[in-house]
């Protein structure tokens, strides 16, 4: 019985990235006194949210086989676009979100447009885009931050909601909303299917373009979701948003088991990867590991994360064999 | 009346414990103590720093007997969330003071006001606090160390020429301050011609690249002077490489080994410097006394030295 169940649990696509979790977890706090008070799990909830968002989009385009290098830049130029409109033009700072949140997914939907259109690999493309997305963000605010940003926003990147940081509920509820989508509607499936074999999809009758172009625009709009809780959270806005958000979310997919050739992975996965990271993150400074080792520290756990998923994935094949 | 009198008589034998309270603040000892010092960034600069918080502590230990404990946590990029996050993980670990220069006051606000709330001691160093906020900064004034430094340009440069600043990280407080600082110094000197700002985020090779990239475009560019310690090295190496050592001049800022050693080679005329030691050393001198609840100066300033080729 309890046999059936561990194999039951083991052969789960997330049983791997979970356990390697849980494990670094619970180092984490057997080893620190701090790691888990309520104001320490705050805070590393808090880092995972802003990250998490930029990961379920990216996650979601790795599945389809995409790539977008310019996530993390489309956060800064949109929460600075954001920090803009609220400050020197005064516009209802609802308003100014959801302008900013509608460029996101315009800057998204013009990667996929051109990735498309013109069959260019979205890797090459979209470090081109982010090197044009980064300059717009710098020649609008000539490298200084924009300030008094309204206080009426800020609970958004400030708030708690029964003590769990509000930019954490959003990206649970984004989370959810994503793994509803890939799971139990037929777009869900339609992403797998171009992700796994794209010539075959187009022949199953899919639109393959049109996935790709809803997916990259939907990555846009969750980095530019992103990219204003930040500026809540700061009480201004960075051109530096976004600066951090351009390999942790692709190494957090990849750690929570997307196959970066598309057709395989999870939304949920990958968050996992991020928490992961955030985790590394945190136990670095809590243990004071000096910033020199901080790179071949985090290194090191991130590689043994992925040998373990790894390992306990070819266990589980075979197994079944 | 008589109610009366017992609460005053009550009012004033409390009043007398808070003030013998405040009298006493200092005199109880600790064994130990834990301080936690934010660069803004992974830098040689910040290593200094933190050469002179660890002379502190053992300066604490040799005269005390208290073991110190200084926890040096640097962001791998200078980004104003990731240095947050530091900020935040090392409020977690309850620390008897947290020494930070901060990237941008005004973002790093939220999470300082964090630190304060759990009435943990925060000093700054190398920076301006967040307007409102009473702190104890230490630092140099970062507008006459450029001043010091565009004025020897321009004595050089016998107030005629083009030349060109490199900015650090343009949302750096100081490093705006300075680049501002340049600025009105040329303005004063119809002769002197600002033709270009290069923009490097404390970076050497960003420095040099940018440097190269404007001398290129400025042919008759005369001098340099720069806002961080990454820009002036950058800056020098560019010269050395253009072939222009003696015809394009420097004069540059801190005390970085690299910085000296183009002083002693000529390449730069010489340098208005800060000093990060005796910041990393006030630093925790004020968070150690602050942990102690005795008061410290609102703001402590560490001076400039002026570096040239008698003195390197």
């Amino acid at each position: 019985m309890l046999r059936k169940l561990l194999t039951r649990l083991a052969t789960n696509q997330l049983a791997g990235v979970f356990v390697a979790f849980l494990i670094i977890f619970a180092i984490s706090a057997s080893l620190s006194p701090y790691f888990l008070s309520s104001y320490n799990m705050s805070v590393v909830a808090r880092s995972l949210a802003f990250v998490g968002l930029v990961t379920i989009g990216q996650s979601m385009l790795l599945i389809l086989g995409e790539l977008d290098l310019s996530l993390g830049v489309i956060g800064g130029l949109c929460g600075v676009i954001a920090g803009i409109l609220m400050v020197n033009y005064g516009i209802n700072p609802a308003v100014a979100m959801s302008m900013a949140l509608a460029m996101g997914a315009t800057l998204g939907f013009v990667n996929g447009a051109l990735v498309t259109s013109l069959g260019l690999h979205s890797l090459v493309l979209t470090i081109g885009t982010a090197g044009i997305y980064g300059g717009v963000t710098l020649v609008l605010t000539k490298g200084v931050a924009i300030t008094n940003i309204p206080a009426e926003i800020q609970f958004l990147g400030r708030g708690s909601l029964f003590g769990v940081p509000l930019p954490f509920v959003i990206m649970i509820a984004v989370l959810a909303i994503a793994t509803f989508i890939t799971f139990k509607t037929r777009f869900g499936r339609y992403m797998y299917a171009v992700g796994n074999n794209t010539a075959a999809a187009k022949m199953l009758g899919i639109k393959v373009n049109r996935v790709r172009v809803a997916i990259f625009t939907l990555a846009g709009l969750l980095s530019a979701l992103a990219g204003i809780l930040m500026v809540a959270r700061l009480g201004t806005a960075q051109p530096s948003i976004g600066d951090t958000w351009v390999l942790p979310p692709i190494a957090a997919a990849v750690i929570g088991g997307v196959a970066t050739t598309g057709g395989i992975g999870t939304p949920l996965g990958a968050i996992f990867g991020a928490a992961i990271i955030a985790t590394i993150e945190n136990i670095i400074v809590l243990f004071g590991v000096s910033p020199y080792w901080q790179g071949l520290v985090s290194g090191t756990i991130v590689v043994l994360a992925i040998s373990f998923d790894s390992i306990s994935r070819r266990y589980i094949r075979r197994e079944d064999q | 009346m008589k109610k009366l009198l017992m609460s005053l008589l009550a009012t004033a034998v409390i009043g007398t414990g808070v003030a013998m309270a405040q009298d006493q603040a200092g005199l109880e000892t600790k064994d130990s103590y834990r301080f936690v010092i934010i660069p803004k960034v992974v830098h040689p600069w910040f290593d200094k720093v933190n050469d002179g918080a660890q002379h502190a502590a053992a300066v604490i230990k040799a005269q005390t007997g208290a073991d110190v404990q200084i926890d040096y946590s640097a962001p791998q990029q200078a980004d104003v969330v990731q240095q947050n996050q530091i900020l935040e993980s090392a409020i977690a670990t309850r620390p008897d003071g947290i020494a930070i220069d901060l990237l941008d006051a005004a973002g790093n606000r939220a999470s300082l006001e964090e630190a304060v709330g759990q009435e943990i001691p925060v000093t700054i160093f190398d920076s301006v606090p967040p307007e409102g906020m009473e702190l104890t900064s230490i630092g140099n004034d970062f507008c006459e160390q450029a001043k010091i430094a565009a004025r020897r340009l321009v004595e050089l440069l016998g107030g005629e020429g083009d030349v060109a600043i490199m900015m650090g990280v343009p949302s750096a407080p100081n490093h705006a301050i300075r680049a501002e600082c340049h600025q009105e110094v040329f303005d004063e000197h119809p002769g002197i011609n600002v033709v270009a700002t290069g923009i490097d985020n404390d970076d050497i090779e960003t420095a040099q690249k940018q440097a190269a990239a404007i001398m290129q475009a400025h042919p008759n560019l005369k001098g340099w002077v720069a806002c961080d310690a990454a820009g002036p090295i950058g800056i020098g190496q560019a010269i050395q490489e253009a072939g222009k050592v003696g015809e394009v001049l420097l004069v540059g800022l801190d005390d970085l080994p690299e910085m000296l050693q183009l002083i002693r080679d000529g390449v730069a005329d010489s340098s208005s410097s800060t000093k990060p030691e005796m910041q990393g050393y006030w630093s925790v001198m004020t968070m150690w006394q602050k942990a102690l609840g005795i008061e410290t100066p609102e703001y402590i300033d560490t001076g400039i030295a002026i570096i040239t080729q008698d003195d390197v």
